[in-house]
């Protein structure tokens, strides 16, 4: 007689995924093993992080515990990690969360949570029901229903979870941060209105990501993994072109208020990569859309498309620094001389600059816990400090990221430092908006 | 101390396939739950099928046992794992407990950490002696492919599968998407095409010809309409399909390819190998419009020889790359043949990105030939079945739909100007 789950397919994949690409592993099932506290107990105590599931007529409930499942009469003194949740048994199978502290204690007859202000939430496996307090109804969207009588409890095993006391606010805290910052930047407006929409153009040697930035950010704003700038691992720059891209916000949404501009890649040697003298017309904003580079000449006025005219519009609003962390503590002599003369038409043009450091390999370590800035941790890499000296960018204009390049599946984490980065690249620009002198 | 498996992967899977394409669920660690028979006992009884894995020195003692209800008796196979191989035999009928406690068979003293398995039997193992062990795990054995995954894998289909019908390419700029299959002789881009026709007709077809001649049997450029079967409606795009690439002056003509992308080839075009098409052919279309161009690549290999490919074959996909490049076209890669990678089965299929040798195989291919990972997928063309599989037909509809999304990507980033000949 096998013993399988009642969780569908669909509710085991969205689980998966909302707590970072773990598996579920059925260690107790009511309807198998008995509804006493007892055999739940045996088969559960000692197993790591576990989820309970609670399955009703409406909706399934569940219960995250990080710790371990609490040996009958002990329990947990200190608040424990836990979050709870829910799916809807209709079509769109919403699911909804919510991350509490409580206290968790297994008596002879009951499985008790307890939160703040004396409220309970208590599972009786003799009587197969659920009393859910009133106040996470609420949060969690349920029908109020007290004490409902439940059909299963489940007890998994989540394996693959990294044991850190802040992972489950993070992940619980992740999305919201994320959408928030979505919203952010879409009701993004320029310094007093002194042009439509910020431009921001992305240098940086060749395969440091400068490309795969802007079909990340892409991705993010349309939902999916998108590949609209082509990017490759050749030794010569795939990106030959000047480009302006505008992002849609969703599908079919308006354009947001900023372009990303992105150019042929630095290279060590002259003759090589983007041509020095082509930068003060980029930053101008004498360069149209689609100028094909050449590494040898820089653009000049007799070009048919020069912008003769540019208006503040048209110009460079901030410059982003691109760069492979893992690059700059080899980087070259030729390759720090070439920076130093892109910085110095940089400096001359007063543009905004700030870095952006890709291909990080552990995301969830490079903010703090809510998100508001570097880690301490990060911060002292040595990457980060020759970035700011090599640069003469302050630290706090650093920016971490991991495009997407190798996942198949978007992610919060990698959301938020992508997202963070361009909001603090628009505050530059706005500082640097506000520093132009009346015209 | 985490709660994790002792295995590794190649080991689990090892003995996954050995069982019958299963998937194991980790019950009991004796270094975490105790070593006793209680501890043990308490967490795997009534569990359904169960294999317990002993680790002694370099070796893996095991006992698989179809029941486990503590109060019936039931025959098991003893196993020894080393390296990849397997020897069993099957004793009893015991029941479970007696497996923990003094027996003349075999049983297993944790508390001791050590077992004791009878001459005869000892010696079909090629075991020898009392045998000591280090650690203990007890996992449950589920169907990979059990009745509530494929309902999931299932209802995934019926998904992708009308995401695609009703899917409108970028700004209605086309009416159809059109890509185009690349790739060299017997990659599989020809049973690509046959796969993706026999899903949406809802039985297996054949009907773009597939062989393994060295020469190929694609000779002539195709533009294949799919027609969905249940509503005969012609589908939202077109596969192309074009003679395969070959190191040696065979295969397609490295000038046809600009021809192609621009869309200047007509169906049924029969290329010549030496030289591409000109503009005095009776296939040379003049003035092509949007729609007739070539709006996603799809790169087709098989897994098995992506590895393998010659110094010129390499140089040849790294051309044309640059061509695409300049054109604008996005691409992607297709693997073919993925469930004759090392340990894949076809329950695999349905999370094939998490196995081990996928994930070496993508990596693999982005390091020889430039592609990014996410840029790369992999499926299992129809070949030798007369009737559809699930969990094959969401790997083909996945790749397809990610297609669809990146002509979307190059119909986006196509200028203005190029947008305006559909006016017309």
């Amino acid at each position: 007689m096998a013993v399988t789950t009642t969780l569908t397919w669909n509710e085991e994949r969205s689980l998966q995924k909302l707590l970072g690409n773990v598996s579920l592993r059925l260690l107790y099932k009511s309807s198998v093993h008995g509804n006493n506290i007892q055999n739940m107990n045996n088969k559960c105590i000692g197993q790591g992080p576990t989820i309970t599931m609670i399955y009703l007529p409406e909706y399934t409930f569940g219960i995250f515990i990080l710790g371990h499942y609490p040996e009958m009469g002990k329990n947990f003194k200190e608040p424990n990690n836990s979050f709870f949740f829910s799916f809807q048994k209709n079509e769109t199978m919403k699911m909804t969360t919510a991350f509490l502290n409580s206290t968790l204690e297994i008596t002879s007859e009951d499985l008790r949570f307890d939160f703040a202000k004396f409220q309970s939430l208590y599972i009786s496996p003799r009587s197969e029901k659920i009393c859910i307090p009133e106040f996470l109804e609420e949060e969690l969207g349920l029908t109020s229903d007290l004490s409902c009588r439940y059909s299963e409890c489940e007890v998994f095993r989540v394996e693959g979870i990294k044991d850190d006391a802040g992972y489950i606010s993070r992940i619980t805290e992740a999305t919201q941060h994320r959408n928030s910052l979505l919203e952010d930047l879409r009701d993004y407006k320029p310094y007093a209105d002194l042009v439509s929409e910020i431009r921001i153009l992305l240098l940086g040697p060749v395969g440091s990501g400068k490309s795969s930035f802007f079909n990340s950010v892409k991705s993010i704003f349309q939902g999916r993994l998108t590949r609209q700038a082509i990017v490759g691992s050749d030794i010569t720059s795939i990106t030959e072109q000047y480009r302006i891209y505008s992002i849609k916000y969703g599908i079919d949404g308006e354009s947001l208020p900023f372009k990303l501009c992105d150019s042929m890649g630095l290279g060590e040697k002259e003759g090589v990569g983007l041509c020095v003298d082509d930068i003060p017309h980029i930053l101008k904003g004498c360069m149209p859309d689609r100028y094909q580079f050449s590494p040898h000449k820089p653009i000049t006025p007799k070009h048919p498309a020069f912008i003769t005219s540019p208006s503040l519009k048209d110009g460079i609003h901030c410059v982003a620094y691109v760069f492979d962390i893992n690059s700059m503590d080899s980087l070259s002599f030729a390759m720090r001389a070439k920076l130093i003369q892109v910085q110095k038409e940089v400096l001359n043009h007063g543009v905004a600059q700030v870095a952006l450091l890709t291909k990080v390999k552990n995301s969830n370590e490079v903010l703090e816990n809510n998100f508001s800035k570097m880690s301490k941790s990060m911060i002292s890499q040595s990457q980060i400090i020759i970035a700011s000296e090599l640069l003469g960018v302050p630290i706090s204009k650093i920016f971490v990221v991991e495009n997407y390049a190798s996942e198949r599946e978007m992610d919060p984490v990698k959301d938020i430092l992508i997202l963070s980065a361009l909001k603090q690249m628009l505050r530059a620009a706005d500082d640097f908006l506000e520093d132009l002198p009346l015209e | 101390m985490a709660v994790t498996t002792c295995l590794t992967w190649m080991q689990e899977k090892v003995l996954q396939n050995y069982f019958g394409e299963k998937q194991f669920s980790l019950l009991y660690k004796a270094s975490v739950h105790g070593f006793s028979s209680k501890g043990l006992l308490e967490r795997c009884s009534n569990q359904g099928p169960t294999i317990t894995v002993i680790y002694a020195g370099d070796y893996i003692v095991g006992v698989y046992a179809q029941n486990n209800d503590k109060e019936e008796y039931v025959f098991i196979t003893l196993f020894v794992f080393q390296e990849t191989e397997i020897s069993e035999c099957k004793i009893g009928p015991f029941q479970l407990p007696m497996v923990f406690q003094d027996n003349f068979e075999f049983y297993v003293n944790l508390e001791r950490k050590r077992m004791y398995i009878s001459p005869e039997t000892k010696e079909k193992l090629g075991l020898s002696g009392y045998i000591s062990f280090q650690e203990c795990e007890v996992f449950r054995c589920e169907d990979l492919l059990d009745k509530r995954r494929m309902e999931g894998v299932i209802e995934l289909k019926e998904k992708l599968l009308s995401a695609i019908r009703t899917y409108k390419p970028y700004g209605d700029l086309v009416h159809q998407t059109r890509i185009l299959l690349l790739g060299p002789i017997g990659a599989g881009k020809s049973s690509f095409l046959n796969s993706v026709k026999s899903i949406f007709r809802g039985h297996v077809t054949n009907q773009a010809l597939v062989g393994s001649y060295t020469c190929g049997t694609s000779d002539k450029y195709r533009t294949y309409f799919i027609n969905d079967g249940k509503n005969a409606d012609t589908l939202p795009f077109i596969l192309c399909d074009s003679l395969g690439l070959s190191e040696t002056e065979e295969g397609l003509c490295m000038g046809d390819i600009p021809y192609i992308l621009k869309g200047h080839i007509a169906d049924r075009y029969k290329f010549d190998c030496t030289k591409p098409i000109t503009p005095g052919h009776d296939n040379y279309i003049g003035s092509p419009l949007l729609k007739d161009r070539i709006h996603c690549v799809a790169f087709v290999f098989d897994a098995n020889s992506v590895e393998h490919l010659s110094k010129e074959m390499v140089s040849k996909i790294k051309r044309i790359q640059r061509e695409l490049i300049k054109c604008g076209v996005v691409h992607v890669v297709l693997l073919t043949h993925v469930d004759t990678l090392d340990m894949i089965m076809k329950g695999d299929l349905m999370d094939i990105y998490s196995c081990l040798p996928v994930k070496l195989k993508l990596e693999a291919v982005h390091r020889e030939l430039g592609f990014p990972p996410s840029n790369i997928f992999v499926v299992r063309n129809y070949t030798s079945e007369w009737e559809l599989e699930p969990v094959m037909d969401v790997l083909i509809l996945s790749a397809l739909r990610h297609m669809l999304w990146a002509a979307d990507d190059f119909l986006e980033d196509l200028p203005f100007e190029e947008t305006d000949r559909c006016v017309w």
